[in-house]
């Protein structure tokens, strides 16, 4: 689509726009999705779509275009630049970043076999059957294979080129009404997509969840799955975009430099991880995607920034635009030195969660929140797992980072309905965390 | 329509026994204002067209923004296989009640169509909120505004008769507004106001006071807060209050797909099951009604995605479980009709089983009736944080706007009372509603992938007797 592209660009500039920016996708996208064991609907989705950034004295705009007729592409030029005269200028606009750029291949973000793929029902059978086996009775979840190429190009000399695949999996399995189990497995490569792995997690646990008590309320030492710090994770991945922290929308705020997390505590975007789901080669201006550490050791080190809130604040872009909200890639918690066993014994009395949904903020600047925690949950006493259920954890996003105090050394990465962006994390173990529940 | 027509035709050539084909275009602006600085427009236009099958009992979906013959045909072809397929992996066809169709259009009107004002008047109106909020003289450094306004054009065409298409205009404000002062700090994030129509209801509805009224009472909170009673109490809820409590509690466990468990991997499940229709499940005050065609809603709609027309639906009736909402498909699995709560949201996703505007129905009782005979208690007016699990059971609601009551009187603000109870005892302790309703909008969001669907919540105050409360 670069000649799409190139007409958008030639276009622009002839009309008087300043920085132009012109991302296209063609997509194409499968899902199949299935409950009670069987598929209730498979989809197929074909898309093609320019994105268009444009800048004319400081004022800036954007839109998405599907008809990519040169009349279509012409006449919404025109209808941006009259909307954009009269408009107010954003004075806090710095530009965007400056190409060419040299791109390098990320390992394992494309396989042929995907795009190649007949019919990927094989895999939900194979799903749904590794939970029924581990004595689940009701199996439901969702089944996706992408396929993207992206094309970029800039008025500041970029031209970049992206092709990916993906195949991801979220599975959950029921015993009776309350008793369940969640597992999922994304890959950008057939051949690491593990679709049994995710069934056989969701049916194990949903098999040790069985005829669960009311739960506890206090404060407890909390264990942490992936798939559920994999929830607050992605939030906090919202809040570390300093558009987000401008908006009033992050617990970050005239944090930098500051101890925000406990010691072991070190998270990173990687845009360039290899078989992650949220890679890509280049950010939103053609900016190389890169490792950039968020907090380090528990200090606070820097915002995820685009160039224009680069330059506002005197840095360098970390190459997560978005161009208006810089946003990040895939978040990555560093593993600690636990095993898992070793996590477990560390709990004397405690509770160990798998999975968290519908995370609300009382507070975002203060980072006050709570969240339920669905599927297995277990009451961990000197090595035991008893079932529990019906209990929230009510607590605050930077005490429970200050809280961790245990991290295992393997590490789960994790993309499903409730974790947009993709995070890689390990168990966690987290003191004194608050727990409540329903009083009447 | 020559296009959904070979769509719908082609669909059936290729072995569907059901087809049906949907155009739906998306044209408007948005804009945002972040401490007083614009911070850019955005032109939405965008469109496309969805087909939906059923092949050999399974269900094929396939949308494509290629609006040519060869484009559809392909998106058709990938719908009918991808419906036989699956039907392989199913143990029995999925089947549509029967219905009633029609051939209808429809439109909202606009007294001020927004497409005749220009980015920077509507940016004017974020302004107004901006210079309102300022002259208050409460210190708000974060401030996050955002007005948009879409018009939504679908037409509808069903292999088994039925064509609507309609076009409903929609514009909202959104705002997010951080109090600072003497050293504390309260917020108000993702506050909306939101209508189906013109400019107009915007204008007339004056988002700027919402906001006056929200940073002066956080002022208040900050300088007068003190914490609320804690252990059993009375509650009255606002209309906000009552509107998300119902929307949550009532509206989404009572959706059919949740509850024969379509929805068990994403939303999740119910709490209720086909049996308990007829089941007490609240007092005699607690009647909860369901209504797409309230006009200018945000949620407003006259035919569903299925073609069924829309009508009020009274799920509690006098605290009995009275109806679920319903698509065609769990009409036909509970014997019944559907009752028009098939929604999409876009060209690109599927109609499943959707609210509209819920609100708990009025009653007998004047607001002074409400609060005059509590001895203590707390008068909950907006919420912060809100969070169910997915069994739509154990819920919880904590206060932003609240204040003390005591001895039939409203005092003192409360500082984050905190109203965490499952789903029976909430309803169950409803003694008294009162007779004003009113509304808020909201976005709601289930289905994978993610279809947030307009929706307003709402209702008359509400007593609740012998709450236990919480504090933070």
């Amino acid at each position: 689509m670069f000649d799409v592209n190139d007409f958008i660009l030639k276009k622009a500039k002839e009309l008087g726009f300043g920085d132009v920016v012109v991302l296209s996708h063609e997509t194409e996208r499968r899902q199949v999705r299935f409950a009670n064991n069987e598929i209730t609907v498979a989809k197929n989705w074909h898309e093609r779509k320019v994105e268009l950034f444009v800048e004319l004295e400081k004022r800036v705009a954007g839109t998405s275009i599907t008809e990519l007729s040169e009349e279509n592409i012409e006449k919404t030029l025109k209808t941006l630049l009259s909307n954009l005269k009269g408009m107010s200028p954003k004075e806090d606009y710095y530009g965007i970043a400056e190409g060419p750029f040299e791109y390098r291949d990320i390992p394992e973000t494309f396989d042929k076999a995907i795009v190649e793929l007949d019919e990927p029902n094989e895999y939900v059978e194979t799903a749904i059957n590794s939970a029924l086996e581990e004595g689940a009775k009701r199996v439901a979840g969702v089944l996706y294979t992408d396929h993207d190429k992206i094309y970029l190009t800039t008025s500041n000399g970029v031209e970049g080129f992206d092709e990916g695949t993906g195949i991801e999996i979220s599975v959950r399995a029921f015993i009776g009404d309350l008793e369940s189990g969640h597992g999922t497995n994304s890959s950008r490569v057939l051949k690491k997509f593990d679709p049994e792995w995710a069934g056989r997690k969701a049916g194990e646990i949903a098999n040790l969840a069985r005829n669960p008590e009311q739960g506890p309320e206090g404060k407890f030492d909390v264990i942490f799955d992936p798939l559920a710090f994999a929830n607050l994770l992605s939030y906090m991945s919202f809040m570390t975009s300093a558009y987000a922290a401008e908006a009033g929308f992050s617990f970050l705020v005239n944090k930098l430099n500051e101890k925000v997390a406990s010691d072991i505590v070190t998270i990173k975007d990687i845009g360039n991880l290899p078989n992650g789901y949220g890679t890509r080669k280049f950010d939103d201006e053609g900016v190389p995607t890169r490792e950039t550490t968020i907090i380090e050791n528990g200090t606070f080190r820097t915002f995820l920034l685009n160039h224009s809130l680069a330059r506002k604040y005197g840095a360098s872009t970390t190459a997560n635009a978005g161009l208006v909200m810089p946003h990040a890639w895939n978040i990555v918690l560093e593993p600690g030195d636990y095993t898992r066993e070793e996590l477990f014994d560390e709990v004397k009395k405690g509770i160990y969660i798998t999975n968290v949904w519908y995370t609300r903020f009382q507070n975002y600047v203060a980072g006050d929140f709570s969240t339920i925690p669905r599927d297995g949950i277990f009451l961990v006493e000197n090595g035991e797992l008893r079932p529990i259920r019906n209990i929230r954890v009510s607590d605050n996003l930077q005490r429970i980072l200050g809280g961790i105090k245990g991290l295992t050394k393997e590490s789960h990465h994790v993309h499903w309905w409730e974790v947009n962006t993709p995070v890689t994390t390990p168990y966690v173990l987290v003191g004194d965390v608050g727990i409540t529940r329903a009083m009447k | 329509m020559e296009l959904l027509e070979f769509a719908v035709e082609k669909a059936l050539e290729l072995g569907a026994s059901y087809a049906e084909a949907r155009f739906e275009e998306k044209k408007g602006t948005s804009l945002a204002m972040k401490n007083g600085n614009p911070e850019g427009l955005s032109v939405i236009s965008d469109r496309g067209m969805g087909v939906r099958v059923l092949a050999d009992g399974g269900m094929g979906f396939a949308s494509t923004n290629v609006l040519t013959k060869e484009s559809v045909g392909e998106a058709v072809k990938k719908a009918v296989k991808l419906a036989k397929a699956a039907a392989k992996v199913r143990k029995e066809p999925i089947v549509f009640s029967e219905e009633d169709f029609h051939s209808v259009e429809y439109k909202v009107k606009m007294r001020k169509d927004f497409r005749d004002f220009s980015p920077e008047e509507k940016l004017e109106l974020l302004r107004k909120i901006e210079e309102e909020v300022k002259a208050t003289g409460v210190n708000v450094p974060m401030r996050y505004l955002n007005y948009s306004d879409q018009v939504w054009k679908k037409k509808i065409l069903h292999s088994d008769g039925a064509y609507i298409e309609s076009k409903i205009p929609r514009v909202s404000v959104t705002y997010n507004l951080v109090v600072f002062e003497n050293g504390q700090m309260e917020q108000a994030p993702f506050v909306q106001r939101a209508f189906s129509g013109g400019l107009e209801l915007i204008e007339k509805d004056e988002p700027w006071k919402w906001a006056v009224k929200d940073v002066q009472a956080l002022k208040r909170l900050i300088y007068e807060g003190r914490k609320p009673p804690e252990g059993r109490v009375d509650l009255v809820i606002s209309p906000e209050v009552a509107g998300i409590a119902v929307h949550e509690s009532v509206g989404h466990p009572y959706e059919s797909d949740r509850i024969f468990g379509r929805e068990a991997a994403q939303a999740g499940e119910s709490f209720v099951k086909p049996d308990m229709l007829g089941e007490r499940i609240g007092s005699e005050a607690v009647t909860v009604i369901e209504d797409p065609t309230i006009p200018n809603s945000w949620g407003f709609y006259l035919y569903d995605d299925e073609g069924v027309k829309a009508r009020p639906r009274y799920l509690i009736r006098n605290g009995i479980i009275n109806e679920f909402l319903m698509n065609r498909e769990y009409a036909a699995k509970l014997g019944q009709r559907s009752n028009a709560a098939a929604r999409a949201i876009n060209y690109n996703r599927e109609p499943i089983v959707r609210m509209a505007n819920t609100y708990l129905a009025p009653g007998d009782h004047s607001f002074e009736e409400l609060i005059e005979d509590v001895k203590l208690g707390v008068y909950m007016v907006s919420f912060n944080e809100w969070n169910i699990d997915d069994r739509r059971y154990q819920q919880r609601y904590i206060g932003r706007e609240a204040y003390l009551i005591e001895n039939g009187e409203i005092k003192h603000p409360v500082r984050r009372p905190i109203l965490e109870i499952t789903t029976r005892a909430l309803w169950s302790s409803v003694d008294a509603v009162g007779r004003e309703v009113e509304f808020y909008p909201g976005t709601c969001g289930k289905g994978e992938p993610g279809q947030g669907v307009p929706v307003w919540m709402g209702g008359a105050h509400a007593r609740l007797r012998d709450i236990p409360l919480r504090r933070p």
